[in-house]
């Protein structure tokens, strides 16, 4: 059995943003003759909505927060420094409830909220829908800066994620951490794009503000970066898989193939293998 | 609720987990529910794995239209491999008995063998003009009404600069019903295409996916030569749709919702700059 909660859970972890309910469905259909198998996977669901930085609205409140093992309180808590709360969250639901005052304070607690400054004017400017949050992380020696930006369109039969997370180390001014996008297209197919760029860089300037600025030209130069990329695999790898047309930019005249055949074998273009 | 059919939801999920990993996904649905076995290998399309004919030294495709049991039929020299037991050994399973574990891999009539035989030197011409490489398989096997068949290409290619690869497969499976001067063709396409690369600023990118595009289409027949020409135009017109297809799709597409989720111009200048312009078309029309 513990072979199938393995695959199970490594059902939940490949799911496409926006599509962990389906996905989860899809499990439930295929193991309804041991219904209890599903009732196992609760820690999945946390590594999923940790992982995958799933936000969520407090209630009464339209800000989103973030769920990740950065913000984690333990006992299924988390918090947020934004609104200065923590609360229950429920993995499976993915709902948030049990809302308390939450106050982080001290110098790097400072830093955090000024971070979450510089973060916002940045965020605006370029997310039309993100989340994000700065937390104190490793037993407060260092801040962990989350963008999570999610854009579901399953009437459209795609949804896509970008999320990048840094750790800022006061001590050191290093900046460490990724970049990850992740899209998925549906529509009579399933087609893929798995991003994942490792980050790495010295911030001299230890403020909130400097934070943000590395933060945003650093995502700037990627996605120019991943841009170029589609150019190149287009024109390169795509490219050199299949012509669009022969080289004689003329179809095929199938009532005459048999001729092509005598063709090639006097080029010698038949045997390469 | 009504509780959805297992078989739907095993292709759900594979619709929408990783499609890099569909063989492991395929095998980790089966371990969970063996029933669907036997109808999931033989609905759900994988990268084709190639194999070399010990006859004849050229390089073929394997599929489940060319399996029985364990065993590979070869379009070039028509040869299983490992060669059938055609008497059954003991405790074995007899030439006509059980079928318990074959694969679609029927041998083809006489007159469906010829066919197959001109159809592959076709495909094989084919292969050479568009994909200047790689390796191509027809089979093909008969039905009441007619034959039905299967067209195979796939090509890898490496780049030089060792960065970047891709790996293209197409599955083309087709029925011909024959009604006198015509023939109705059915034909169900998919291609599996997986591309990646990697630089130091750029990080890893993987793009992988299948798409499927059905046709139905009645042509004229003279004589079998004539199928071939008619596959071939369905196969030849099929893929050059979902090549152009893949590439909106994979280029155009993806890039667009990175686009929506971030985009590298500011958001409040973009908006600034849309005010204006229909301020501008709003004083035209005054």
């Amino acid at each position: 059995m513990s072979s199938h909660k393995a695959i199970l859970s490594s059902f939940v972890d490949g799911a496409p943003p926006g599509e962990l309910a389906d996905v989860f469905a899809d499990i439930k259909s295929l193991t309804s003759s041991s219904p209890n198998l599903v009732n196992e996977l609760g820690p999945a669901f946390q590594k999923y909505n940790e992982e995958q930085f799933a936000t969520v609205k407090l209630p009464g409140s339209s800000q989103q927060v973030i769920i990740s093992s950065h913000s984690a309180l333990g006992g299924g808590r988390y918090y947020d420094v934004e609104s200065s709360c923590s609360f229950t969250f429920d993995h499976t639901t993915q709902k948030a409830s049990a809302v308390e005052s939450h106050v982080v304070d001290g110098e790097k607690a400072d830093l955090a909220k000024s971070t979450l400054k510089g973060l916002s004017t940045y965020v605006k400017e370029h997310f039309p829908n993100a989340a994000y949050g700065a937390y104190l992380t490793e037993n407060d020696t260092k801040i962990a800066v989350i963008i999570v930006a999610n854009k579901y369109s399953p009437s459209n039969f795609w949804n896509g994620r970008w999320r990048s997370l840094y750790i800022f180390d006061p001590a050191s001014g290093s900046l460490e951490g990724f970049i990850k996008v992740d899209v998925h297209y549906y529509e009579d197919g399933n087609v893929r794009l798995l991003t994942n760029k490792t980050v790495a860089a010295s911030v001299s300037s230890g403020t909130g503000a400097g934070l943000a600025r590395e933060i945003a030209a650093g995502e700037k130069k990627y996605q120019e970066e991943l841009n170029r990329s589609f150019t190149s695999l287009s024109e390169g790898a795509f490219k050199a898989l299949r012509r669009q047309l022969p080289v004689t930019r003329q179809k095929i005249e199938w009532d005459k193939v048999a001729s092509y055949r005598l063709g090639q074998d006097i080029g010698g273009g038949a045997a390469r293998r | 609720m009504a509780t959805a059919d297992p078989f739907d939801s095993a292709l759900d999920l594979l619709r929408r987990l990783n499609p890099k990993h569909t063989a492991e996904h395929l095998s980790n649905i089966i371990s969970i529910a063996p029933d669907l076995t036997e109808d999931l290998l033989s609905s759900v399309d994988q990268p084709l794995t190639v194999r070399r004919c010990k006859q004849t030294g050229r390089d073929y495709l394997l599929c489940d239209y060319n399996r029985d049991g364990d065993s590979y039929r070869s379009p070039w020299s028509n040869q299983f491999d490992p060669p059938l037991d055609e008497a059954g050994g003991l405790g074995g399973v007899g030439a006509g008995g059980s079928n318990e574990g074959a694969g679609e891999g029927a041998v083809p009539g006489e007159r469906v063998r010829k066919m197959e035989v001109k159809a592959n030197e076709a495909f094989d011409v084919y292969r050479d003009l568009y994909y200047e490489g790689g390796v191509s398989s027809v089979y093909l096997w008969n039905l009441d009404d007619g034959f039905a068949g299967v067209v195979l290409l796939k090509k890898a290619s490496p780049q030089s600069d060792g960065a970047s690869s891709g790996v293209w497969d197409s599955i083309h499976v087709f029925e011909a019903s024959e009604r006198g001067r015509t023939s109705n063709y059915r034909l169900t396409s998919t291609v599996i295409l997986s591309l990646a690369t990697k630089g130091a600023s750029l990080g890893e990118v993987d793009l992988s996916g299948n798409m499927t595009r059905q046709v139905e289409q009645d042509l004229p027949v003279e004589n079998d030569e004539s199928h071939i020409a008619n596959i071939g135009r369905l196969v030849e017109d099929m893929e050059l749709k979902m090549r152009n297809l893949l590439q909106e799709v994979y280029f155009g597409k993806a890039k667009d919702v990175v686009g929506d989720l971030r985009s590298i111009g500011s958001l409040s200048e973009g908006q600034r700059e849309r005010d204006t312009q229909r301020e501008l078309i709003g004083s035209m029309r005054r």
